[in-house]
Order: structure tokens, then sequence, then C-alpha cells
């Protein structure tokens, strides 16, 4: 089924700790734990989320259908095989593209108005 | 503990759906991250950071559930609309009344009076001092009390207020200086009394009401420091009370006069009230035992068992409650017996609903739904609908305040009973969710556990039958034993008010008109000029057209007087105790409808008799002993020394109203000293409210400055007595009705339930040659079973019942066996009845077509 604009525009503004988790799933399927660890590798500890805030992410977002259940392990040995893995949905990456999108027409504008700062 | 398994409790406080497909993982990473980090620091914040956590994330996913499982029940009850608007209406009348109710008991029983430190104020019921010794000897006698902090001591009654525009009827508290300070009330504007002015000469103050203040002086601040006429006394205004401080009870002036008797008057009788602060550190029953010993002191012989009034000393709280308190609880008893009818049969409904989607359940349990995800899902349904109707029952709930604020006011006007008292809204809210709890766990644990199996397809819709089926009869018992309590009741009660109706008052209020004047405080002064008033007004009333007699009286029938009463002795030496003491002008005994049965009514001319006259009734001839020959006979007065010659006899008024009989009475012609105040009364021909306005413009027209109040036919003011006898027969008799017909719904839908679960059997019966009447008599007759034992129930209860409810008026009779019978065989048949006609399924019931849908 054909996924429109509209379908994907509902979904957004992602709320930071969903964005993360998107790109993590863009580049392979993860569990949770895994999930966690990335992003707050990623952040610099900035985002450490709770398993309570992480699997209400996770749960809300396979409602929505941006991220589903992977039958497949990456690799029995390497794994135990009773986490559960999550990949990405095509959905989702629409959704992950257009926040992008929508980031990056806030940072021009802000850039406009502003000038690009200096780094820190 | 071991610190995962804390954590793994914790979980507990997701909701169920979400604890199933996470908490596994969830305890997982909990224990990786605990083996991960190092040393106590990193141990520490792990749980700060996880109690954090769980504190924002859990509230998130139960609130996100929920309202799923609110959809979802949303969806479950339209497709099944009907028996969810019953449910739900049944729910919103009891849930209601007993809210409605629960708020006059909330008002009298739980919320705190406003005054300072109030659980040790009390209410003194005799007055251990002197009140001839005055202020020094009431001072001194408080001074001295062990027990009491300070005291103060006040009387009420009502008083013609001028302030300069019209003339107002007002309730006033002559009072000692300190009420205020003793309450610790302070002014709403200006201020309240010094101590030093309850002395004569400096007592020439009042402190209005705020309501007062507002409806005659219009909110207006410059009010304070004017003067305003007190029954001609002229008095300055220093404080306005706090809104809705009306201590004793709908008072609007408080004068510090109590001990003078110069600056406002006294007359009629004059009743001491004392109301005190305990001394700190002492407990109620120390504080009774040492007002006991002080009464001992001054009147040892009103301690005695036989005296008409016990001394006691309690608490204000109870004093001012105590009117209507134990109306208010047995009530309250009552509206639970419902509460509990209309909760069976809720029960019963969802437990049949829980039952049918049996399928459902078993095949959501298939696909993985927990056990507690079932339960969830039922108790959020349940409480759905229990909340609905709590909500719903919320507008009967303010119905059932209003009416109870008509019928039985508190005493204050801070005990007012409202829904938005924190402890009416708790119960409310309480009562619905306990509900729903039961209503959704009790059937997941009857219909037992869901347990997926290769029935799932097609389950046997009877499977957990013995136990619901056990259940439900013990249900149905429950509910025709609390209809037949109520019926009982309702029945003793009705029965008690129609005697009421019908009993003979001593005189015909049909067709009379009734109003009162006061001279107090105008122009009329001394003797000769109040009886010409008087005489004048007679005769304007008089001249009205329809208007048969008219006559007026001190004290009339129904009127709610403080009675005078005294001891007469008659010629004979024989002594009547406790009569009346009533003047009445000529005229009256016809206008007001009593007959006279023998002698005559008095003149016009007294000068003319050669002994001043009295006229007696026939309790007080009864009394003497002398019957009908007391007429002719001389009667002494404990305030005149001159004998009175009785010149007639009349029947006996029950002057508080069908309830109470009338005692004994002596009328007096009021010429002899005509009072300040009387109550005239005129009987018309027609319609007598078509004459109130007629006859308040006759009075207005003679003199505008008197003050004319309580204008309305006599058929009114027995309506007002008769109030709470027909509010709480009204009240018993809808509840009856409404637990009759929640009972008949429910006795109804079970039949008809067991008939369809037990098709396949009675299709067997038909087929194997049972006739359908044979069919419908063995349904009956196995439903009748709980029904008895419902009625045998009902019937103990009724017992117990009646030995409450007979305290709601006088004469109700409890112990009347055909006030158990009558409702029991009609119940019986009603029930029989119902049952009955719910058989007719049984016709429906193709006998081929039953056992063939078994295989």
């Amino acid at each position: 089924m054909a996924i429109s604009a509209k379908d994907v525009d509902q979904f957004l503004p992602l709320s930071l700790p969903v964005f993360h988790m998107l790109l993590s799933l863009s580049e392979g399927e993860r569990h949770g734990y895994a999930l966690k660890r990335e992003i707050l590798r990623r952040t610099d500890k900035r985002i450490n989320l709770g398993s309570g805030a992480l699997y209400g992410a996770i749960n809300k977002m396979l409602e929505q259908g941006l991220i589903v259940e992977s039958d497949e392990r990456p690799d029995p040995h390497l794994d135990d095989e009773r986490r559960r893995y999550y990949r990405i949905t095509t959905l989702g990456l629409r959704v992950a593209r257009a926040e992008i999108a929508r980031l990056r027409a806030l940072v021009q504008l802000a850039e406009v108005r502003l000038g690009i700062p200096d780094p820190v | 503990m071991d610190v995962t398994k804390l954590y793994r409790r914790l979980l507990r406080l997701y909701p169920a759906s979400f604890r199933q497909e996470y908490e596994g993982a969830m305890d997982r990473q909990f224990r990786d991250e605990q083996s991960d980090a190092k040393g106590w620091k990193e141990k520490v914040a792990l749980w700060l950071h996880a109690l954090g956590d769980v504190a924002t994330s859990a509230p998130r996913e139960l609130a996100r559930e929920l309202s799923q499982d609110l959809r979802f029940a949303l969806r479950v009850y339209c497709r099944r609309p009907v028996s969810a608007v019953i449910a739900i209406g049944t729910l919103a009348l009891a849930v209601g009344a007993s809210t409605g109710v629960f708020s006059v008991t909330s008002a009298l029983l739980l919320r705190s009076l406003p005054f300072g430190d109030a659980p040790r104020l009390v209410e003194l019921r005799f007055s251990p001092f002197s009140a001839g010794n005055g202020r020094a000897g009431f001072r001194n006698w408080k001074n001295h009390t062990s027990y009491l902090e300070d005291a103060a001591t006040f009387s009420t009654s009502e008083m013609n207020l001028n302030s300069g525009r019209d003339a107002l009827r007002v309730r006033v508290t002559e009072t000692s200086a300190n009420l205020f300070s003793l309450l610790e009330v302070q002014p709403y504007r200006g201020r309240t009394f010094t101590p030093e002015e309850d002395q004569p000469g400096q007592n020439h103050v009042v402190v209005i009401s705020h309501r007062l203040w507002q409806q005659a002086y219009g909110g207006n601040v410059s009010v304070i420091g004017s003067v305003a006429h007190l029954d001609g006394a002229a008095l300055t205004i220093i404080g306005v009370a706090p809104s809705r401080f009306d201590y004793p009870g709908n008072v609007d002036i408080w004068v510090p006069t109590v001990f003078d008797f110069e600056v406002i008057p006294k007359h009629g009788a004059f009743l001491w009230e004392t109301v005190g602060r305990l001394r700190a550190g002492i407990t109620m029953h120390q504080a009774r035992q040492e007002f006991k010993a002080d009464v001992a002191r001054v009147d040892p012989k009103s301690l005695q068992p036989n005296s008409t009034s016990i001394p006691d000393l309690v608490g204000l709280g109870n004093q001012l409650s105590s009117q209507i308190r134990t109306s208010v609880l047995i009530l309250f008893s009552v509206v639970l017996l419902v509460l509990s009818t209309a909760s069976a049969n809720v029960a019963q409904l969802l437990l049949s609903r829980t039952a049918e989607r049996h399928q459902e359940l078993a095949l959501r349990s298939a696909l993985g739904a927990s056990r507690s995800r079932l339960i969830q899902q039922l108790t959020v349904e349940a409480t759905a609908l229990t909340l609905s109707g709590a909500a719903i029952g919320m507008v009967v709930a303010l119905l059932v305040a209003r009416v109870a604020s008509a019928v039985m006011p508190a005493q204050l006007a801070t005990q007012n009973y409202t829904l938005l008292d924190w402890h009416v809204l708790c119960f409310a809210i309480a009562l619905a969710l306990i509900a729903g709890l039961v209503f959704g766990i009790m059937p997941s644990w009857l219909i037992g556990r869901i347990q997926p199996s290769t029935q799932v397809v097609r389950v046997q819709a009877g499977s957990s039958e013995p136990v619901t089926a056990r259940f439900r009869s013990v249900l149905i018992s429950l509910q025709v034993a609390f209809t037949l309590t109520l019926l009982v009741s309702s029945f003793t009660i009705g029965s008690a008010f129609l005697r009421l109706i019908h009993t003979d008052l001593g005189f015909q209020p049909a067709k009379a008109v009734m109003l009162k004047v006061s001279l107090e405080g105008a122009k009329y002064q001394g003797e000769g000029a109040k009886w010409q008033y008087y005489s004048a007004l007679k005769d304007r009333l008089q001249s009205l057209p329809g208007v048969r007699a008219v006559g007026a009286v001190n004290y009339l029938p129904l009127s709610k007087n403080v009675l005078m009463a005294g001891t007469i002795q008659v010629e004979s030496g024989r002594k009547v105790s406790g009569v009346v003491l009533n003047g009445s002008m000529p005229g009256y005994f016809k206008a007001v409808g009593s007959r006279l049965i023998s002698g005559n009514d008095f003149g016009f001319d007294l000068s003319k008799s050669p002994e001043p006259p009295v006229i007696v009734n026939e309790a007080f001839a009864r009394e003497s002993g002398l019957g009908n020959g007391i007429v002719g006979r001389r009667i002494v007065s404990p305030w005149t020394p001159r004998p009175y010659l009785v010149t007639g006899l009349v029947t006996t008024a029950r002057m508080a109203g069908p309830e109470y009989e009338g005692g004994p009475q002596a009328y007096w012609p009021v010429e002899e000293e005509p009072p300040s105040a009387l109550t005239f009364v005129a009987s018309v021909s027609g319609d007598p409210r078509n004459y109130l306005t007629r006859c308040r413009d006759a009075v207005v027209s003679l003199d505008r400055s008197v003050p004319i109040y309580d204008v309305k036919t006599l058929n009114q003011s027995l309506d007002e007595t008769m109030e709470r006898p027909r509010f709480y027969t009204a009240s018993v008799l809808f509840l009856a009705v409404l637990a009759l017909l929640i009972a008949v719904a429910g006795v109804y839908s079970t039949c008809s339930r067991a008939i369809t679960q037990r098709e396949h059997e009675l299709g067997v019966r038909i087929a194997l040659g049972a006739s359908i009447q044979q069919i419908r008599g063995m349904i009956l007759r196995q439903g009748a079973v709980p029904v008895v034992f419902g009625i045998l129930a009902g019937i103990a209860g009724a017992a117990g019942c009646g030995l409450i409810v007979r305290h709601l008026f006088v004469g109700i009779n409890a112990s009347d066996m055909t006030a158990i019978i009558i409702p029991s065989l009609f119940l019986l048949l009603i029930v029989i009845g119902t049952a009955w006609s719910a058989t007719t399924r049984v016709l429906a019931i193709d006998p081929i077509e039953a056992i063939r849908a078994e295989h």
C-alpha cells in the first residue's frame, strides 16, 4: 500500500529518543538493550533511556508500524535467542527521513536568521 | 532482599499487557546493567535512575492501556446497549440516592462546626445557675465551675425589627456578652460585644447576621453605627457576623440583653440555654460527672429518673444534629439496602455477560492474553459502567439533597447539605470504584481459569455453570430478602401515615386562613389600645365577602409555638397539671372549627358576666374527673387568686399536629389582658388560598406599621407539620418500589438465562414426551428455592428493620403481623408471576433443533 505524505506527517515531530532509535535501527536490527547502549554512546551519555521509557517507546513504535519484531537472529552463537530484535519498516524509514528534512529546514532557517555559529 | 527481585516487584506497577510483553526484557536489561555497574556509587545511580524511570513511564503506559480498554469497553457496551443502559440506570439511582442521603449524614455528623476548637464546645441541657440572680449570679457560677473554661447563656425568640423602612419579623438571640468570644467567631465587619456590654445601660447594641445585612441593609458598610428598633427598643448596630453564621439556628440578630428585662420587654416563655467550652484536658465523661454533681447541688429533684427532662451535658455537634440524626441514619441504612439490591442485579448482569463472552475470552486467552490482562479488561469495563452510573447519579444525589434541605433542614446554615464536600465526593467515587472492582474481578473469579484449549472454537456455554448458578441463586435470595425488608418497612410506614392523615385533629383546617400580627413596638400600647386594634381588625376581616367566622388566639394549633403550661385547681380540689393556658377572642372556636360540646363561647362584653369566664377542652374535663359536668364549675389558676367560671367545653385540638395527642387546655378571654401578638383565623367559603391576599390587604389597610406574618391557609400549616412523615413515607415507598423493580428485572433475567442455557436438556425432555406445562413447572420449582430462602431472610430482616423505622415518626406500629404477611405474599406473587412469564421462552424451544445443535 502506498504511503502518503499525510501518513508520514502525522508522526512528526519525533521525540529525540525515538529519532535516535530509528537512526540506529536503520543501520540494522537491534534488541532493546543494544539500542539503549548505542544511543548512550552516540549522545555522549546525554540520553540515558530507562527500560520503562525504552520499551514504552518500542511498544508505541510497534503499534504505529514504524518498526516490527524481527524473526531472524543475527547469529545464534553470538546472542541470547530469548532477546527480541526489532527492524525498521518502510514507513519507519520514511518518517525518519521526513524528520531529517524537517530538522534541516529548521537549521537552515536558523542559519539565515542567526548565522552559523563558531564551534565552541 | 535480592535487589533484582525488588526490581521485578516494581515492574508490577506496569499494566498487564505491557508487563506480559516486556517484563522479561526489562528484568534482564536491569540485571545486565546491574552487573555492568562498578562500585556502590554507580549502583546507587542505577537504582535512582530505574526508580525515576518507573515513576514516569508506568503511569504513561497505564493511561495508554486504560484508554485502549475503555475504547474496547465502549464497543462491547454498544453491541448490547439495553443491558448497559439498565445497569447504568440502576446504578445511577442507587448510587445517587445513597450519595444524596450521605450528604446529609456528612453535613450533620462528619463536617466540623465552624467554631474555634469545636470538639470542646458543649451544650448544657439544664442551666445549673439560678437565672433569677441575673448577670452576677451567672458570672459567679461560670467562674467557679470545675469543668468549664467559659460559658454563655442565651434565649431566642421572634421580634419586630424596624430599620427605618418596613417592619420585619426576625429571630433574635438575647445573650450574655461572651457568646462570640466563646465560639471564637470573628465579626465580618465592625466588632462583637465587649465583656461589659451585657450590663444594664451598656447593652443597647446589636450584631446582625450577614444575611440580614445583605437583605435588609443592602450590604452597606455605613449601617454600622446606625440605629435599629427591636420591638420598639432603639439599639446601635456594632457589627456584622460572618457569612452563614446563625447560631443557635436561623438567627439574624444578637443582643446582649439576656440579663436585662427592661430594654426589650420579655413576654411568653423565656427559655435559658447554656453553651460552654470544656477546660483543656478534661474528658467528656469527667465533665458530665462534674456537671451532674453541679446540678445536684442546685436542683437535686431534676436528676430523678421520672423528671420530664433529664439534665445532661452533650457535645455541641451532637446537640445540633440530635433532632434528625436518627432519621438520617435510618434513611441511610434503607438506602444502602437499595444499593445492595441494585449491586446484586448489576453483578448478575455482568456475570451473565461474562459467561456469554466466555468464547471471546477463551479466544483472547489462546491468542496470548494473560489472565491478569483479561481481569484488567473486565475490571475496566465494570468500572467504566459504575463510574458512568455514579456520574449520572450525581443528578439524583443533587435532587435528594435539595429535597432533604427543604424537608429536614439542618439547624445551622453551615450544616447545609452539599455534594461539594470532600467526604461526599470521596464517598461517591469510592462507591463506584469498589463496585467496579468487585464487579470486574468477581465474574473472572467465578468463570474460573480461562484456558486456551482445543475447545476454543466451540466452548460449552455452561462449562462453569454449577458455580455461577449457585452464586446467582445466592444473589436472587439476597435481592428478594432486601426487597421484602423494604416492602415491609414501607407498608408499616405507609399505614402509619394513612392513620395520621385520617386522625381527627379536633379542628377543621380545610376551610381556614391564618395570619399573625404583632403590636410590639407599634403605637398601640396599653390594654385598651391593643384591644381596640384587635377588635377593629376582627371586624375588618369579618366584613370581607365570603368570610364566615373570625376569631383570634394566643397559640394556634400547628404553629410550633413554645406553649406556657401550668397547674390548675378545680373546684373539687383536684389539680390538673400541664394545662396549656391560651387566650381566645370570641368567634375563635367557630372560625377554627372546634366544636363546642356544651356551654357557650365568650361574649363581647366581659363586664356583663358576673364572674370571669373560662372555656376548657375535653382533655381537661377528663383529667379533672368531672367530664362534661365541668361546665358551671369554678377553677383557680396559679397566677390569679380569683376563681374562673367554666362557661364552655370544646373538643381537644392536637396542637402539634396529628402525631401527638392534644393535652388539657384552658382558654380565657384575651380581652382581659390583650397580649402584644395574636394569631387570627378566618373560616371562609370556597378555596381558602383565594383569601390570603385579601386578608393581608385588610390588615395593611387598617395600619401598615403593624407587621403581619405567617399569612397562610391552615392546610398549608398542616402540610408543614406533615412534611417529615410524608417525606419518610414517600422516600421509603420510592426505595421499596425501586428495589421491587430491580428484583423483578433480576428474577426475569435469571429465569430466561437458565432456560437459554438448558435449551438442549429441555429439548431432550420435550422430545421424550414432557409437556410444556411440566417443563415450566419444573423451572419454576427450581427457581422458587432461592426465592423462598430470600423471603424467609427478608421476614427476619423486616422484623429487625421494624425496630429501627418506628423511630421515624409517632404512630408506626412495627409489631403488626399483617404488615409482614401482606408484603410477603405480594412479593411472592410478583416473583412467581415474573418467573412464569419468563418461562414462556420454553414455548420457543424446538426439540429437534435443540438436539441437533449439540452435535
